[in-house]
């Protein structure tokens, strides 16, 4: 998402561009423990387990070894039981510091909508062990689905308490990061509250630029204990936003890059923020568990009839934000997805493919129209959310507001086909959200529904309350209330709280449910349920429901 | 052939055709099975409000949240793939409106002989069990012909849609389940599609269409109470389901591909178009030597103009069409409607049906047979050719020669 300019002097923020090769071992093993689990973790394997992209017959399993060696075995093993007695999968895997001693396996010929434990072992010391689950077969009908869904995890911002309060739950499939997986920034860049006061601060110490830096700041979280508990306990299903390489990125550039600060062509950043991600997230890049063999991140994980997970990557393929409110916003000549992945999106929304056609969506699609807001609260709405142009122009144009063109092709695309059961999941702009899809905002509820989209709120990242350095639930309740009044697609909207939401999915309905954390700075805060929204099959429409699942 | 006599019904004096020697009443099996067609209704009309009584007969039953009608999406080729359980190259029903070779002219296919195959009614009858038809549109009661045992002749047809009110449609329903009692009923509910067609306020308010709505409801309620009443219900199967869906558009959302195909010098005056609302179907009547090249000159065209979703070859393995449905498929967008040969014409109606964005339908099963689940909804694709492998599989009366191309829903 668009973040606040950072406080800090940028030419400070960039002074140290490390490089990767031989400072890579050490730098992970230098890592700071944010999390509680070093005292107790294998040595070999400090930065935990993690599983993710399930299949019917596959799922990839990931670690990373601490380790001296340039180039060092793991063996690995996937077993039904944590004891691993009844194992049914091992191999060897070779690692080299090449690829930052980072381990991923695409394990196969596993059977469907089946619990596993996987382990890895080196010189002798075992892992702890992952759980982790496949996909239900091509046309099995399961009763429900049921997924984790988080965004924007700021390190520095605050504890990941909202990765614990997953953690905790037995009842889950699968865990769906919908991305700022992690931040660039250095510390006092972006952080706590009005303050922006660091919690725990990023390393290395410096905006991440370099390989080496991406690196280690992907150690870093990964040593995080509330992280690494929910990564060993469910598969992941992830995708990036703009933060995993920096702010506000496009095909292009971003606003928080600047060749004059040392940073390299952008596309050379870029791409060392990729490799990074690829070597330490549990996710296929390019269809393969392969390292260097392709970025696209965009896929889809089939989850029998009941359901279909499209991965959409809203960053790699999109022109540049619009400068200003204007006719580019429609210009069909810019794209937030890129013309092959828009054609792939249009195959996912198809009649007959799985009935819940879901979207994972690092940027919100509902449309976001605004009048009548006072000039003092525009800026610090803004500076959350960049939804709220001054001239009245409803957009914010690093959403599908800013490339309208696209969304109308898809929304035609939906009716055009009459697609039921289109669900666009989001993350992005730290508040939750639930809203209608009209065709035609002007005249709605007149008129028809695209689909539905739930955005979760920021794992820890700051949000309105933070900008406007006002207490919770007091200057947002006004913003939310103009907000609905002036969308009446939208019909939940929470601008001050952070943590999780929860996806069930049954044939006969789709329902989030939203939790709150408390305090972010408060290690052992408490996690309170919020609300529930649902929208049942073939409506197209969200109402509220009374309780979590 | 089968002679026919007439056998007046009750009350009501409704008549019906019967086969010579059928008995009145069912005798074999105690099991029945109704199929309701709430003809061109939308899935998400069910939960509009308008529509309590279906709504509560869905929820009480198994629904199927994603179900199809299948191309062409129109009433006659879908309410034959029902009865068929095949798809319209085994059939010969592609779609209501083409082009007839031989004929020389564009006409429904509402003969008995246009279906090619053998229907669920006939395995019924031939295992002696009874079927009944109340259809309310003329071109379903002639397509279906003589096959059931005992059908209904729709009647009072309004002008110009040739359909029966549902109301007057639900008193056949009645008096055929009163006095003949079939284990099967056909019964097709022609308002909701024919007030979409002529609501003029489609595209905003559809004042005509929820008036249709909301009184449908009430009629399949009368009839549900009906069965329950007489018993007939704890051993039945209800389907219930539209044969395809609705769409509307204004006058300034019109094709007509007659005036770009016949400006082609290769096309011209050696192309029929039918008509089909939602969808043209165009047909080369040039020397079979330039087939090849007219189709893909005809597909060209028509992708040129605004409003065309697709223009198909007939022989694309998805749509499986049989011949009678021509050489090119061409279907419009959401809010758009064909008007051929004639733009201001030859389709002057808002409300149509026959492209992608009217394939969804509502579609659900309920009834006392211990074989129907209840409140439970399927994430498996219906579509409409599912209907009759669903009957036969329920009444064990086997599968045509080739098997069905639907597949059974229940048990």
């Amino acid at each position: 998402m668009t973040t606040p300019s950072p406080r800090a002097s940028a030419l400070h923020r960039r002074t140290v561009l490390g490089t990767a090769t031989a400072a890579t071992v050490g730098a992970a093993a230098l890592t700071g423990s944010p999390g509680h689990a070093t005292s107790t973790a294998p040595s070999y394997f400090r930065h935990g387990v993690a599983s993710g992209d399930p299949l019917p017959d596959a799922v990839l399993i990931w670690t990373r070894l601490t380790t001296s060696s340039r180039r060092a075995d793991v063996r690995w093993e996937v077993a039904h039981d944590a004891r691993f007695r009844d194992v049914v999968r091992r191999g060897t895997f070779t690692t080299t510091a090449s690829r930052d001693h980072t381990v991923k396996v695409d394990v196969t010929g596993l059977s469907p909508a089946t619990w596993y434990h996987y382990r890895f072992v080196h010189a002798g010391v075992a892992s702890r062990v992952g759980r982790t689950r496949t996909a239900p077969g091509p046309d099995a009908t399961p009763d429900n689905l049921r997924f984790g869904v988080v965004s924007c995890a700021n390190l520095q911002a605050g504890w990941f308490s909202a990765y614990r309060g997953l953690a905790a739950r037995d009842d889950l499939h699968a865990v769906v990061h919908l991305g700022d997986y992690l931040y660039e920034y250095g510390p006092s860049q972006y952080g706590y509250g009005f303050d922006d006061e660091d919690i725990r601060s990023h390393e290395p110490a410096h905006e991440m630029v370099s390989l080496a830096d991406y690196r280690r700041r992907h150690a870093q979280y990964k040593r995080d204990a509330d992280l690494q508990d929910l990564h060993a306990k469910y598969p992941w299903i992830v995708t990036w936003d703009d933060h995993e390489v920096t702010n506000d990125q496009y095909a292009g550039g971003a606003e928080n890059y600047n060749t004059d600060l040392g940073e390299g062509a952008y596309r050379k950043r870029r791409a060392r923020a990729h490799r990074a991600y690829d070597e330490w997230m549990p996710v296929r890049m390019d269809g393969t568990a392969r390292l260097r063999d392709g970025d696209r991140l965009y896929r889809r994980l089939r989850f029998g009839r009941l359901a279909e997970i499209s991965m959409l990557d809203l960053r790699s393929h999109r022109d540049a934000q619009a400068s200003a409110p204007g006719p580019d916003v429609s210009d069909p000549d810019r794209t937030i997805t890129g013309r092959q992945q828009l054609d792939w999106l249009k195959d996912s929304l198809h009649p007959g493919r799985a009935q819940w056609k879901v979207i994972g969506n690092p940027v919100m699609i509902a449309p976001v129209d605004f009048a009548g807001l006072p000039d003092a609260l525009l800026d610090p709405i803004n500076d959350v959310t960049g939804l709220l142009p001054r001239d009245g122009v409803p957009y914010n144009v690093d959403q599908w507001d800013g490339y309208t063109d696209d969304r109308r092709e898809v929304f035609q695309h939906i009716r055009d086909h009459q697609v039921t059961d289109a669900l666009f999941i989001t993350g992005d702009i730290h508040s939750g959200w639930a809203c209608e899809l009209p065709y035609d905002a002007s005249t709605y509820p007149v008129g028809a529904s695209a689909g539905v989209e739930f955005v979760c709120s920021s794992v820890t990242s700051n949000n309105l309350k933070d900008i406007t350095g006002t207490p919770p639930r007091t200057t947002s309740l006004a913003v939310e209330a103009l907000i609905t009044a002036n969308n009446r697609h939208i019909k939940y909207l929470d601008f001050d709280s952070h943590g999780f939401s929860v996806l069930d999915l049954t044939p006969a309905r789709a329902q989030m449910d939203w939790y709150v954390i408390g305090d972010r700075a408060d290690r052992d805060t408490d996690i309170t349920w919020a609300v529930s929204w649902a929208t049942r099959t073939g409506t197209g429409r969200v109402e509220p429901a009374e309780e979590p699942v | 052939m089968k002679r026919r006599t007439f056998l007046q019904a009750g009350a009501a004096g409704l008549v019906f055709s019967t086969i010579a020697g059928t008995p009145a009443h069912a005798a074999r099996s105690r099991k029945r099975a109704y199929v309701l067609v709430i003809d061109g209704c939308r899935p998400d009309e069910l939960d509009s409000g308008l529509t309590p009584n279906l709504a509560a007969l869905r929820d009480g039953g198994l629904r199927f949240a994603q179900a199809l009608s299948m191309p062409v999406m129109e009433t006659i080729p879908n309410h034959v793939m029902m009865m068929t359980g095949l798809r319209p190259d085994r059939t010969g029903v592609s779609a209501n409106s083409v082009y007839d070779r031989r004929r020389g002219a564009v006409r429904d296919l509402d003969r008995p002989s246009d279906i090619r195959c053998e229907t669920v009614i006939g395995r019924l009858n031939r295992r002696g069990h009874t079927t009944g038809t109340v259809l309310s549109k003329s071109y379903l009661y002639g397509v279906f012909g003589g096959r059931a045992t005992h059908r209904w002749e729709p009647s009072p047809t309004l002008p110009i849609t040739e359909h029966a009110p549902d109301v007057f449609t639900i008193e056949a329903a009645l008096a055929m389940h009163e006095e003949l009692d079939p284990n099967l009923m056909f019964v097709n509910l022609g308002d909701i599609d024919r007030f979409g067609h002529a609501d003029l306020t489609g595209t905003t308010l559809q004042l005509a269409r929820r008036l249709a709505l909301a009184d449908t409801d009430v009629q399949v309620q009368r009839f549900i109470d009906a069965l329950k009443a007489s018993g007939a219900w704890e051993n039945a199967v209800v389907i219930v389901l539209a044969d395809h869906s609705m769409d509307w558009s204004t006058p300034d959302k019109v094709i007509s591909l007659a005036g770009p195909l016949e400006g082609d010098p290769l096309l011209a005056g050696k192309v029929q178009i039918a008509d089909n609302g939602g969808a043209d179907l165009l047909y080369w009547t040039g020397p079979r030597s330039q087939r090849e090249r007219a189709v893909d000159r005809m597909r060209a065209i028509a992708r040129e103009q605004d409003g065309v979703l697709a223009a198909y070859a007939r022989t694309a393995d998805w749509l499986r069409l049989g011949p009678e449905a021509g050489d090119v498929v061409v279907f419009c967008r959401a809010g758009w409607r064909f008007s051929d040969p004639d733009p201001l014409t030859s389709n002057p109606i808002p409300g149509n049906h026959g492209h992608p964005a009217t394939r969804a339908i509502p579609f659900f099963v309920a009834g006392g047979h211990p074989v129907v689940p209840t409140a439970e909804v399927s994430s498996r694709v219906a579509r409409t050719l599912d209907v009759a492998p669903t009957l036969a599989r329920f009444f064990d009366v086997g599968r045509p020669s080739g098997g069905y191309d639907g597949r059974a829903l229940l048990g």
